[in-house]
Order: structure tokens, then C-alpha cells, then sequence
């Protein structure tokens, strides 16, 4: 099961990664856009289209990675107090009743979707140069595959964290600068002995790697 | 059960559920998939698939029951799912989303903070409470150009919370300066929480930049106002730093230090501003500009790796799948939502009431208000704030106007417990003696401040309307 | 087989349209609703839902295709990015018939065919389509200084949407595609130059007056135009021959009144954007010659599909035919009004 959730963690960190290189690609070609339209008086017909393709793939892509990293937002007020074992018992079923029916369903209706559009090799209709979208409409089927895959990884450290009681670590990998910071500032806490909590019931999250950032 | 009470069952059976601490895109997509799977369930349509499909093959066969699960899966539900998830990888608006958040996480790196307090720090050491007027104004600018809550706080947690608490600052009063001033990037335009209230809304972002900007300001001169002058009123809160600390800096090198650090920076969030604000460029183009100056500032700075490159770019796709996602669910579930006939029947519901608009806009900020304390403000704005939206035409509220009391009033998300993450971040790098509730009570005036500023934007609209029509004519 | 219907359980079917709430056009997709439930004496309803409320303006074809909807108020252009065929229905090039002369040709002159042929067999797509309300041609759009000729028009940045991008750049403008809400910021700041949207009703509500002083009437870009209704085929036929007719036939009869609403209502708001100070102008021969022109150019480019080919061949051949009844047969009614209202019209 580790080494599932290792295989997994790690394709789909790579994938993620690839694509969040799109970042890059957007800037520069965005601003080239706008070079061209002020010094040279000449826009592009492409940018537009561009930016939303580049910007759909990367967050399409990127879903699978930013799972694997526990990163999308949970109201987690009740959840964060629960011992893991909990955490993940609950975790394990909603996995299966709120995960799985949707991703498949991105996989399936995506495949319909994207092969309609393949067959009439769809373009965009926002510009007149006719920039390709039946490749932007696949991205769903493969993210949703991504998806599936992490997924399983997903239940397993729900497994694993059943089994055992502790939620099997997580890949070292870059963090916000406030998890840095503040993983710092506890070790430094460390060092000038425990303190009391504070508030009761209220956990320090900032103990708690699963707590996410918030923006 | 009517569809429409169904519906708002779906609503009520979310707000439960959401508290199971599953990741909540995935919770809204599996309640939109659920109750729209209900939506379009069609007993006739489905035995008519299922008998297409069957052929005259024997139904209790392997290949029958095949043929079955098959039917059972043929509903349109996983289509809408999918429709929907395209609308939100081709929405125009959101593309700001990504480029900002870059933006943000280049200029984060740039190690630009330290140089901006200290030269501050000095710029305002004869006002009453320098060190937090500069902490404050320090914040307000790094989190303008980042628009990154956690990380300012963290930062200047770790750097002019501990300067203040060595000038003996009250510990409360410090911790609010830093929360309140570090959340205040998500107000001030450019801001990622207005791109997502106009992707949501519909609401024209140039306008809503233009409308935010006074309020925005307007704030952070209040929260100055109160720190200059509970500092000016009871010196002990904040008495002035030791004269070692600020002595021997002449004119001259203060001026230089502000034009290497102030300067660029401020220089930076006009420019993006500017751009957008007056005519030459879309926001997802500012921000890509922007993007680009805060690589060459990070460059000028010589804090420019290829490793701060690789983590900008890769937080980056995280956040924004983040923010993403939440979108495919709440897109989904929406459209299940008035699909179900849901948006009517509250509509109906609220009309029917006959208060005043007076009164459906208070009640509207407390609801978001509360929801602000489980809740952060991606999730309000994405997944709540569409429930109040078609209400407003029948009270007469202007979305924008709407809009920018919604931004005031989100600061509040960030400082009001249980769930006040710019607090959290700050107690996670706070010295050990400085406690929790130290650190609430300190956010407490800032929190009423908030409140007061939506008082004042509610009382003079023109704070909200006066810059777009300035640059827009109407 | 359908379902037994009682009087008491009318059938419903959703409908979304592509036109915000607010819109003159969700006012005549719902003249449509009102007669399909009356003439179906309540046993069919239609639920008439607003863009974006189910899925995006955009999106209602593929939507009714995968039955997400039940059926769609629209215009064809919307999917021309499927097929640029699309355009032939309402955005095409203009041989000389009206939008009234294209619908004709649709009912009457092979259109529905080659639509059925595009839609089901070229595309595979699950729809059966109608078309209603033969528009007034849309108006050239909305400039900061009038156009007094072809060479003002060049270098223009200009902001329009399918073929009609296509054509607009072929004349020479430099043409920018923006989303709806972001037309009347980017003018004011100069980010675009000019742009077209509808109709003096649709244009009013939306906020170009602010923007722009000169509205120039007359254009070849988007001249033949009328509303697409689309239905997911299965639950089309699934319905009873009687609502089958009264669905496709309500198109008919909205027709009228789509067309009379519009009538009133675009010549009062015209009206009221002049005494607003609007400077509402004839566009010069000079820029339709050259609209013509870049037709031309695009007919050959489009020509080379052969699908494009039979749609525009039959449109032509149509066209010859009735639009030369049509203009040998018009009155002058040019010099009737100048007759009774002299001084008027200023071309
Ligand atoms: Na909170
Ligand atoms: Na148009």
C-alpha cells in the first residue's frame, strides 16, 4: 500500500509540476501580447485564447498533485479535533460516496465529451484564428484519470491510518512560506519547553500539518 | 417533496455535511451529482436505454446485469458535471487567478520585506506608535502586491512582532496591528478575492478594482488612526523605541533607503493598478506584467534562484487548483441547485418577507459575517454569496456596491475566532509566552473598525462609486 | 412509448436560453413559452431558465445534446467554433436576401435539410432545430468618432464574435475578442475603438451609450439572423406528434410576435438613445462596398469545405431567385416616408 501511495503521490506530483510550468508560459505570452498591442499597434489573435487554455490545463492538472498534498480547502473546524482514527474512518467512506462517482463521471461523460469534439476537431470561436480546443477538452478525462489514480492512493493512507492509528507522512515537498515559518517557530518552541493550550479546545493548527493555508 | 424543497434540502443536507472535513469541492461536486442524479432521474428514459442496450440478450445473464449498471450510470447529471467543469476552464475571468497568485509568490520571495520595515520603521520614528505605524503600512503594501495573507503575517510576525514586543509594546495590541494589517491584502486591489467575486457575480473586475481602492484605503487609514492614536492616548501601549535604534541615519541615507525599498515595490502595485485602472490592460494581463516586475524586482534585489522560481511556480498551480476546483464543485452544485428550481423558491421566499433592502443588506452581512467564522473567504464568496446575488435586483442593490461591503466585511474572516487564521499564523511563530487569546482580544478593535468602515461605505456610497465614475463616467 | 399524461401532470421541459435575464431576448424567448403552454392547453410547460442558470451561454448546444436540457433558445453562431457552417444560419454572407429571406429559405428552400445534415449527420449531434424572428440586420456598432468612410475603418481595434471576426479582419480592422461585461470598460479605455452587439434595445441595456456617441446603423456582418430553438431529439420524440407540432409550430407564431415586440421596442429605444445625444449615423456605401469585398475573400476561403460549399451554393441559388422578386417588387418605401415625413432620414 506504500508503495501505491508513493507511485501515486509521486506521478502526480510530476504531472502537476509539468504543467504548473504553464505559469511561465502565460506570463511571457501575455505580455508579449500586450508589447505588441501598444508598440506595435498589432494585437495577436491568439492570446486570448491562450491564456484560458494554459490556465484550465494548469488547474485541470494540477487537481491530482494538489490532493496528494492535501491541499484542497476543508472546513475543518469539527475535523481537526477528531483523533485520526476518526478523521480517517470518516474519510474512507466519503472517498467512496462523494470521490469516486464524480471523478468517474469526469472520466466517462469527459470521454463522450472530448471524442464529440475531436470529431469535428473543434476550434475556438472566440477569434478568427481558429485555435485548436478538442485537445483542451481531453485535459478532463486525463485530470479525472489523474484523479482516480491518486484517489486510490487516498483510501490507502486511510488504511494505513486505521490501521495504525497516524496518518502515514506525507512526501517532503514545498511548502508556504508560513507553514515554513511557523514549522520553525515550533521548533524553536520546543527548545523553551511545552506550553499550556490556550483556549479549550482549540488545538493549535499551526501543530497540525494537515491545516491548510488560508488566502 | 416539491423539486425547489428539495433543493433547499440539498442546501441545508451541504451545510451539515461541510463540517465532516472532506475536502469541500469534492463535497459540493458529490451533492451535485447526488441530488442532480435525483434531477434527471427518468424511470421511462432509463428503461428505454436499458432495453436498447439489453438487445434481446437475457436480462439475468452476467452480460443483463452489466447492461443494468450500465443503464443506472446512463443519467445526465455526469454530463452537466462535465459542461460545467469546461465553463470553469474557460471562464476569461479566472485567469487573473493563477497569474496573481504568481505574481504574488515571486514578490514574496523577493526579500523585500525587512528592507520595507526598517527603512519605515525609521521614516516614522516621531509619530506616536512608530514601530506599528510602520508594521502597519509594511503590511499593507507587501500584502497588496501579494495578496498573500499567511505569508505577511508569518513574516511580519517573525519580524516586527518581535521588535514591538522588545519596545515593550502591549503584546494585544501588536499581535492586532500585525493580523489586521496582513489581511488586508485581500481587500486592496489588486486583489484575488475581487477576481473571484466577479467571475461569480458578473460584476465588470476593472469596476470592482476601481470601487475597492477608496474603501480599501479608507481602511487601512482608519486602523493608522486608531494606532496613532491609542499609542498618542496611552504612550504605555507602545512607547517609543530606544533612541539607539533609530539614531545616526541621516536625511540623506533614509531617502535612499526608501527609494531602494518603498519605492519599487509601490512602483510595482501602481503599475499592475494603473494599467488595469486606466485603459491599457485587462486584469489577467496586469497581472502577467506584473508578474514579469516582480521577477525583474526579485532579480534587482539578487534574490532571484532558480529554486524560488521552481517554489513560486509550483505553489502557484496548487493555489489556484485550490481555488479552481471549488469552482467546479460549486458550478455544479449551483446548477443542480436552479435546475431543482432552489433559486426561485428562495427568491419567492425572501420577496415574500416584504423587508427593506435596508434590512436584507444587514441581514445578508450578518449571515457572511457568521459564515465567516467556520469559513474562509474563498469558500464564502464561491459557494454563499451565489445564493444572495439574484436577491439583489429586487431590493435594488447594485452587485458592485454588494460586492465591495462583501470584501470589507471578509477581513473580518481572517480575525474573528474560532477559525482566524491570520491568528493562527501569527501565534505559529509568536513567542510562547504570547497566547491565543492575547492575540483575539488585540484583532477585537480591529474587527469593529471593519464594521465601522461598512457603516461609513453604506452611509457614503461614493466612496465606493466616486473612482469609477472618475475613470469611467458613470 | 410515452408516457400516459393526465391533465393534471403537464410534461415539463427546461429550456435555457443565452441571453441574461434582463435581456429584450429572454423577453421573446418568453412570448415563445407563454404560446407553447397555451396552445398545449397546460399539458406542456416550459420551465425558461436564463444563461449560465444550468450551464453557460455557450454551452446549450452540447448541453441539449447530452439532454442536460431539454431545449435551448439561442442563435447558431454560438457553435460555430463545431463548424463554421454555422454561420451560414443567420451570420453568413449576405447575397442580397434579408433575414426574412434566409428564413424563408430555410422552411422553404432546402435550409432545413442541409441544418438537419450538418447537425445530425456531419457534427452526430442528438438535436432537432428550429429557427424563428428574422432580426434586423445589426447595426455596424458603436464608434468614437463616425465613420464617414472605408479608410476610417482601418486599423480599428474592434470587438465582434464569430464569422464576423473573420470578416472584420479581412476589411482591415484589428479585431479583439472580449467577454460581454468587459466591452463597456475596455472602450471607455480605449483598450478597443469600436464594437457591435445587437440591437438598439440589447445595446441601450447594456450600457454602450456611456461608452461611444456614434451608433452606425447598417452593416453586411451579421444581417440575416433569427433565433436557433434546439431540442434534444429523444425527448422531442418522445413527446406526442400533437406537442411535437405545437413545440415546432409555437416557433412560428413567436415569430410574429418576437418580431412586433422588436419593432416597438428597438425604434423607441432607438429613439430615446438619439434625444440622449447619441449620434446615430448611416453607415457610408463605401465600408459595405468593402465589406463586400472581404465576403468575397472569406466565400472563397469557406468554399473550400465542401459541406460550406453546398450550404452557400443553395443560399445563392436561393437568393437569385427571391431576393430579385423581392427588390424588382419593393415599393420604394424610402420615398414614401420622406413623403410624409420630410427631413427625416438624413441619407
Ligand atoms: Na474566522
Ligand atoms: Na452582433
Amino acid at each position: 500500500m506504500l508503495t501505491y501511495i508513493q507511485i501515486a503521490d509521486r506521478l502526480s506530483a510530476w504531472v502537476g509540476k509539468a504543467f504548473a510550468w504553464c505559469i511561465i508560459i502565460m506570463t511571457l505570452g501575455v505580455s508579449y501580447e500586450v508589447f505588441v498591442r501598444y508598440v506595435l499597434n498589432s494585437p495577436t489573435v491568439w492570446a486570448f485564447d491562450m491564456t484560458y487554455i494554459l490556465y484550465g490545463t494548469m488547474f485541470m492538472m494540477a487537481g491530482a498533485y494538489t490532493l496528494s498534498r492535501d491541499g484542497h480547502v476543508r472546513a475543518d473546524v469539527v475535523y481537526r479535533l477528531w483523533r485520526p482514527r476518526v478523521q480517517a474512518s470518516v474519510e474512507l467512506v466519503l472517498y467512496f460516496l462523494f470521490f469516486f462517482p464524480g471523478i468517474t463521471a469526469f472520466m466517462v461523460a469527459g470521454w463522450r465529451y472530448a471524442s464529440r469534439s475531436w470529431r469535428y476537431l473543434e476550434v475556438s470561436s472566440m477569434s478568427p484564428a481558429g485555435i485548436p480546443i478538442f485537445q483542451f477538452k481531453s485535459v478532463i478525462v486525463v485530470a479525472g484519470a489523474l484523479l482516480f489514480v491518486q484517489g486510490i492512493a487516498q483510501v490507502f493512507r486511510c488504511i494505513l491510518c486505521i490501521r495504525l492509528g497516524e496518518w502515514p507522512p506525507r512526501a517532503q515537498d514545498v511548502e508556504e512560506m508560513e507553514k515554513l515559518l511557523m514549522e520553525r517557530g515550533s521548533l524553536e518552541r520546543l527548545e523553551h519547553g511545552s506550553e499550556a493550550v490556550d483556549l479549550a479546545g482549540l488545538d493549535d493548527p499551526a501543530a497540525d500539518p494537515r491545516r491548510r493555508s488560508g488566502r | 417533496m416539491t423539486d425547489p424543497q428539495v433543493a433547499v434540502m440539498m442546501l441545508g443536507i451541504f451545510i451539515f455535511v461541510i463540517m465532516l472535513g472532506f475536502p469541500i469541492a469534492y463535497t459540493l461536486m458529490a451533492l451535485g451529482v447526488g441530488f442532480g442524479y435525483y434531477a434527471y432521474y427518468d424511470a421511462a428514459i432509463m428503461a428505454r436505454v436499458y432495453q436498447r442496450l439489453l438487445g434481446g440478450a437475457d436480462p439475468d445473464s452476467f452480460y443483463g446485469q452489466l447492461v443494468w449498471i450500465r443503464a443506472l450510470f446512463n443519467n445526465r447529471i455526469f454530463d452537466l458535471l462535465v459542461n460545467q467543469t469546461y465553463s470553469v476552464m474557460a471562464n476569461d475571468v479566472l485567469t487573473a487567478v493563477p497569474l496573481f497568485l504568481f505574481m504574488g509568490y515571486i514578490v514574496e520571495r523577493a526579500n523585500i520585506v525587512s528592507r520595507l520595515f526598517t527603512t519605515l520603521q525609521l521614516a516614522s520614528r516621531r509619530v506616536p506608535g512608530s514601530l506599528a505605524v510602520a508594521a502597519l503600512i509594511t503590511c499593507a503594501l507587501f500584502a497588496t502586491a501579494t495578496g498573500i495573507v499567511g505569508a505577511v503575517v508569518t513574516l511580519m510576525g517573525l519580524l516586527a512582532f518581535p521588535a514591538m514586543l522588545r519596545a515593550r509594546y502591549d503584546t494585544s495590541f501588536a499581535s492586532g496591528v500585525i493580523c489586521a494589517g496582513g489581511t488586508l491584502g485581500i481587500l486592496i486591489p489588486p486583489s484575488i478575492m475581487l477576481i473571484v467575486y466577479a467571475a461569480t457575480s458578473g460584476v465588470s473586475i476593472v469596476r470592482l478594482y476601481a470601487g475597492a481602492l477608496i474603501p480599501g484605503f479608507m481602511l487601512a487609514g482608519l486602523y493608522l488612526v486608531y494606532v496613532v492614536g491609542r499609542a498618542w492616548m496611552n504612550p504605555k501601549l507602545a512607547p517609543p523605541p530606544p533612541e539607539e535604534e533609530t539614531a545616526g541615519v541621516s536625511g540623506g541615507q533614509l531617502a535612499l533607503m526608501l527609494l531602494t525599498s518603498f519605492f519599487p515595490l509601490a512602483i510595482l502595485i501602481l503599475a499592475v493598478l494603473g494599467a488595469i485602472l486606466f485603459g491599457l490592460a485587462t486584469p489577467s494581463e496586469a497581472a502577467a506584467i506584473g508578474a514579469l516586475g516582480g521577477i525583474v524586482l526579485a532579480a534587482a534585489y539578487r534574490a532571484l534562484t532558480w529554486k524560488r522560481l521552481e517554489e513560486s511556480v509550483y505553489l502557484t498551480v496548487r493555489t489556484a487548483a485550490m481555488v479552481c476546483w471549488l469552482f467546479v464543485g460549486s458550478w455544479t452544485f449551483a446548477s443542480v441547485f436552479s435546475y431543482l428550481g432552489g433559486e426561485q423558491l428562495i427568491k419567492d421566499f425572501v420577496t415574500g418577507l416584504e423587508i427593506s433592502p435596508l434590512l436584507f443588506l444587514i441581514l445578508a452581512q450578518i449571515i457572511i459575517f457568521l459564515l465567516g467564522w467556520p469559513l474562509e473567504w474563498s469558500e464564502i464568496i464561491i459557494i454563499f454569496v451565489p445564493i444572495f446575488l439574484p436577491l439583489l435586483a429586487h431590493f435594488e442593490i447594485d452587485p458592485l456596491f454588494f460586492g465591495i461591503l462583501i470584501a470589507l466585511n471578509l477581513q473580518t474572516s481572517f480575525l474573528s475566532p474560532p477559525m482566524a487564521m491570520s491568528a493562527y499564523y501569527l501565534k505559529g511563530i509568536a513567542p510562547p509566552h504570547v497566547q491565543l487569546v492575547q492575540i483575539f482580544k488585540g484583532c477585537m478593535p480591529f474587527l469593529l473598525i471593519v464594521i465601522v468602515s461598512m457603516v461609513i461605505v453604506y452611509l457614503l456610497p461614493g466612496t465606493v462609486y466616486w473612482l469609477p465614475s472618475l475613470v469611467y463616467g458613470r | 412509448a410515452p408516457a400516459v399524461v393526465t391533465a393534471q401532470s403537464p410534461i415539463v421541459l427546461k429550456m435555457q436560453s443565452s441571453w441574461p435575464a434582463s435581456d429584450v431576448f429572454q423577453d421573446m424567448a418568453k412570448q415563445y413559452v407563454e404560446r407553447v403552454q397555451k396552445m398545449s392547453g397546460d399539458r406542456l410547460r416550459i420551465d425558461l431558465l436564463p444563461a449560465g442558470a444550468v450551464v453557460g451561454a455557450f454551452q446549450v448546444q452540447d448541453a441539449c445534446h447530452d439532454g442536460v436540457i431539454d431545449c435551448a433558445h439561442t442563435v447558431a453562431v454560438y457553435w460555430y467554433g463545431k463548424h463554421k457552417a454555422a454561420s451560414f444560419f443567420g451570420t453568413g454572407p449576405v447575397f442580397g436576401g434579408s433575414a426574412a429571406d434566409m428564413l424563408a429559405w430555410f422552411y422553404t428552400g432546402g435550409g432545413q435539410d442541409l441544418y438537419r445534415e450538418l447537425t445530425q449527420d456531419v457534427l452526430g449531434l442528438n438535436i432537432v432545430g428550429f429557427f424563428g424572428f428574422p432580426m434586423p440586420a445589426q447595426p455596424l456598432g458603436w464608434f468614437k468618432n463616425e465613420v464617414k468612410s472605408a479608410q476610417d475603418m482601418n486599423g480599428l481595434k474592434y470587438r465582434t464574435v464569430g464569422l464576423a471576426a473573420d470578416l472584420m479582419q479581412a476589411m482591415g480592422l484589428s479585431v479583439t475578442q472580449l467577454p460581454g461585461g468587459e466591452i463597456v470598460p475596455a472602450m471607455e479605455r480605449g483598450v478597443i475603438d469600436a464594437f457591435e452587439f445587437n440591437n438598439p434595445t440589447s445595446d441601450m441595456r447594456f450600457g454602450a451609450q456611456d461608452v461611444a456617441k456614434n451608433y452606425m446603423l447598417s452593416s453586411y456582418h451579421q444581417a440575416s439572423e433569427s433565433f436557433e430553438f434546439i431540442f434534444n431529439r429523444d425527448r422531442f420524440e418522445s413527446l406526442d406528434p400533437d406537442l411535437q407540432a405545437i413545440l415546432q409550430y409555437g416557433v412560428e407564431a413567436a415569430s410574429t410576435a418576437n418580431f412586433a415586440l422588436a419593432m416597438n421596442q428597438y425604434s423607441t429605444d432607438l429613439r430615446k438613445l438619439q434625444d440622449g445625444g447619441i449620434n446615430v449615423a448611416r453607415t457610408p456605401q463605401s465600408v459595405l462596398e468593402a465589406q463586400l469585398g472581404a465576403w468575397d475573400k472569406l466565400i472563397d476561403q469557406l468554399g473550400q469545405d465542401p459541406v460550406n460549399k453546398k450550404i452557400m451554393d443553395s443560399q445563392k441559388a436561393w437568393t437569385e431567385r427571391v431576393g430579385y422578386y423581392q427588390l424588382m417588387n419593393a415599393p420604394d418605401y424610402k420615398l414614401a416616408y420622406n413623403h410624409y415625413f420630410p427631413g427625416k432620414i438624413n441619407f
